[in-house]
């Protein structure tokens, strides 16, 4: 997509009524899209179960609509529990994917009904020791990839070579490891690292078979699955048929999942807002909007992303521009060197692809009211009118 | 169809349908429904954990009083631990020779809740004379009431949850202190097949504070896996091998109507398998 695109102005109609109805910033979650995005990495990973990452856009919404569907959750804290347990998602279906946690995490996690939990070092391991009856683990491996920019492994992951190590204590401590899981980065131009780690991943699980009979029957490629921002994006099938090849080759036993959260909301929410004010400063035109870095933005600053924008003008000329938030940080500029046509205070503004580490990651910096997100598209849920039991 | 998966293991677990909702609380520490089943009646299930079902709950609260209290023989105070759901104290009460009952549940909330929703499980003892509520923790209790009492029961949930100070040799020590001499202790201890290591560490736990100290078995079909343990503590070492007839003549005489205990059940429960022996011998 391209950084900008210049609308004529009555395309901006059904976003002004949008905010006529519920005011200025919003954040528009389309339940529909998600769907698309749910089925279309589905239909790319056939036979992979999709646990969403619910960090990326934890919101109620999200959570029914793609429970509805029959997709898994990936959580990592307390927070998120609370919000599977409001939407009475199955706890069968999740996965607890933080890989350091305190004593609490895990409890909250089983009170909940979530058994399976990822570790990757020994001081992890041992916190599982009084559980052990309950829980079965993954163990995260992190894969050094000198082809890769960001050190992957910086974080979290043990090395392949640490697995075996984990695996015995594991055993002498009584703790069942059912699998592995990695990460293979996030937003991955291809799919290289995925196939690089599913193989290395399927060494470790014969190695291991071989070595002791012990099936390692789950292996979780994690999420990393790219969308469109400014610029092309390669096409999910073209992405994930490499990982369909190396999936291939593991074992029949490994039953594989994967966490998707940026390739499910991104594309679901999209951003308008308005031009509350606008100054001459230089030779440049500065438009200022009620949402910015601090807020629907911050993933300029946290994802490093950059979205494509919309505007509306039926002026022909164009002046140099730069596009800013509304708090009093001088960062709080959401794109400059911009060549547009003039827009007059009160336009709107729109953010395509914005579902993604974009209000998950806001800020109430200035205290500035958040954009508020509203819900489209979203199909009423059979529990919800029951108001019955979870676990259906 | 709506149905309950519990959540107690991770790659093993029973599901029931629901076919009625009765109760359901949902706190920041807890999440508790009561459902209606087909085939066990009322279900109560405490985060993810089957608690006790109206179908099979009388194997559990029988084999946990009646043992004790006819080993015994002459016990005429009793202190049931945890046991909010009324079934312990429905079976201690059916003996007449007892003549006060202690219970200290740590929730009153879940007492009364049991009372409403499980009112079988209590069938009326709540009401009986003989009987002293008193909510507290119950390894506070034991650990400062001056009482003295001839068959303590813990009751407890497992020892990951709220129970978990049941499971400690300071309230095994606590229990001790509490018991009048030839008195004895029982407590539920988990489904052995499944966590071994329990039976292991009360075996552990007990040693220190009681002369003689075992464990005792009865299958109950919800809590999954095979026969669940109950521990046994008590310095009177012949509590557990009376003859079969003095055994009987108690029961007997005691004129209460049982559907799992019964003499010959009672004295076949102290039989463990091999791999819990071994377990408790290593």
């Amino acid at each position: 997509m391209d950084r900008l695109t210049v609308k004529p102005r009555s395309a901006a109609e059904p976003y002004q009524d949008l905010i006529k109805q519920h005011g200025s910033p919003l954040l528009i979650l389309d339940c529909d899209q998600l769907a698309k995005q749910y089925h279309q990495l589905r239909q790319a990973l056939p036979g992979v179960t999709l646990y969403y990452a619910i960090k990326s856009l934890p919101h109620p919404a999200a959570v029914q609509t793609l429970d509805s569907l029959g997709a898994g959750f990936d959580i990592a804290t307390s927070g998120e529990i609370e919000l599977l347990w409001d939407q009475r998602a199955r706890p069968r279906h999740t996965i607890h994917t933080h890989p350091i946690k305190r004593d609490d995490d895990i409890r909250d996690a089983l009170r909940f009904g979530c058994t399976t939990f990822v570790i990757d070092n020994i001081y992890e391991l041992e916190k599982f020791i009084n559980y052990r009856h309950r829980v079965g683990l993954l163990i995260r491996v992190s894969f050094p990839n000198p082809d890769t920019p960001i050190d992957l492994s910086r974080k979290f992951g043990c090395k392949p070579d640490e697995v075996e190590i984990l695996l015995n204590k594991a055993s002498a401590l009584g703790l069942h490891v059912k699998g592995l899981s990695f990460h293979a980065g996030s937003q991955c131009p291809d799919a290289s690292n995925h196939v690089h780690a599913i193989e290395q991943c399927r060494h470790i699980i014969e190695s291991h078979f071989n070595s002791t009979g012990k099936l390692l029957s789950i292996l979780d490629i994690g999420g990393g699955f790219p969308v469109e921002y400014v610029g092309k994006a390669v096409t999910t099938e073209t992405f994930c048929r490499p990982i369909r090849e190396a999936l291939a080759k593991l074992p029949d036993h490994v039953h594989v999942i994967a966490e998707p959260g940026r390739f499910l909301s991104a594309p679901a929410m999209t951003s308008i807002s308005s031009v509350m004010g606008k100054a001459h400063r230089g030779d440049s035109i500065w438009y200022y909007l009620d949402d910015g870095v601090y807020g629907s933005y911050s993933g300029q600053i946290f994802d490093h992303a950059t979205y494509p924008l919309t505007i509306f003008s039926d002026y022909q000329q164009q002046e140099s521009a730069v596009i800013a938030g509304p708090t009093c940080d001088s960062i709080d500029v959401i794109a400059e060197d911009l060549n547009i046509p003039p827009m007059t205070i009160g336009d709107l503004v729109v953010g395509h692809q914005m579902g993604a580490y974009t209000s998950a990651t806001a800020t109430d910096f200035n205290l500035f009211k958040r954009a508020k997100i509203v819900v489209i598209n979203q199909k009423p849920s059979d529990k919800a009118a029951d108001n019955t039991v979870a676990f259906i | 169809m709506k149905t309950y998966t519990e959540t107690l293991y991770d790659s093993y677990g029973q599901e029931f349908r629901v076919d009625k909702l009765y109760f359901e609380n949902k706190t920041e520490h807890q999440h508790l429904v009561i459902f209606e089943n087909a085939k066990f009646g009322r279900v109560m299930a405490l985060d993810g954990i089957i608690q006790t079902t109206q179908a099979d709950e009388f194997i559990y609260h029988e084999m946990l009083s009646h043992v004790p209290v006819l080993a015994h023989g002459k016990a005429k105070h009793v202190l049931i631990v945890g046991g909010g759901d009324g079934g312990m104290l429905r079976e201690v009460c059916k003996h007449q020779a007892v003549e006060n009952i202690t219970q200290v549940e740590i929730d009153d909330q879940v007492i009364e809740m049991c009372k409403q929703y499980l009112p079988e499980h209590s069938a009326g003892a709540y009401d009986d004379p003989r009987v002293n509520i008193v909510i507290d923790d119950g390894a506070h209790f034991v650990n400062t009431t001056d009482l003295r009492f001839d068959v303590i029961i813990s009751d407890s949930t497992d020892p990951i949850g709220p129970g978990g100070a049941l499971f400690t040799s300071d309230f095994y020590a606590d229990c001790k202190k509490c018991l009048n001499p030839g008195g004895i202790m029982v407590t539920q201890n988990g489904v052995a097949f499944m966590q071994l290591d329990e039976v292991v560490t009360t075996n552990k736990r007990l040693q220190p504070n009681f002369k003689d100290h075992t464990f005792y078995s009865a299958a109950v079909p919800t809590y999954i896996g095979g026969i669940m343990t109950f521990a046994w503590g008590s310095d009177d070492a012949k509590a557990r091998s009376l003859p079969l007839e003095t055994i009987k003549h108690r029961y007997n005489t005691s004129g209460i109507k049982t559907r799992y205990y019964n003499p010959a059940i009672h004295l076949a429960s102290f039989a463990l398998p091999q791999y819990i022996l071994e377990a408790i011998e290593s």
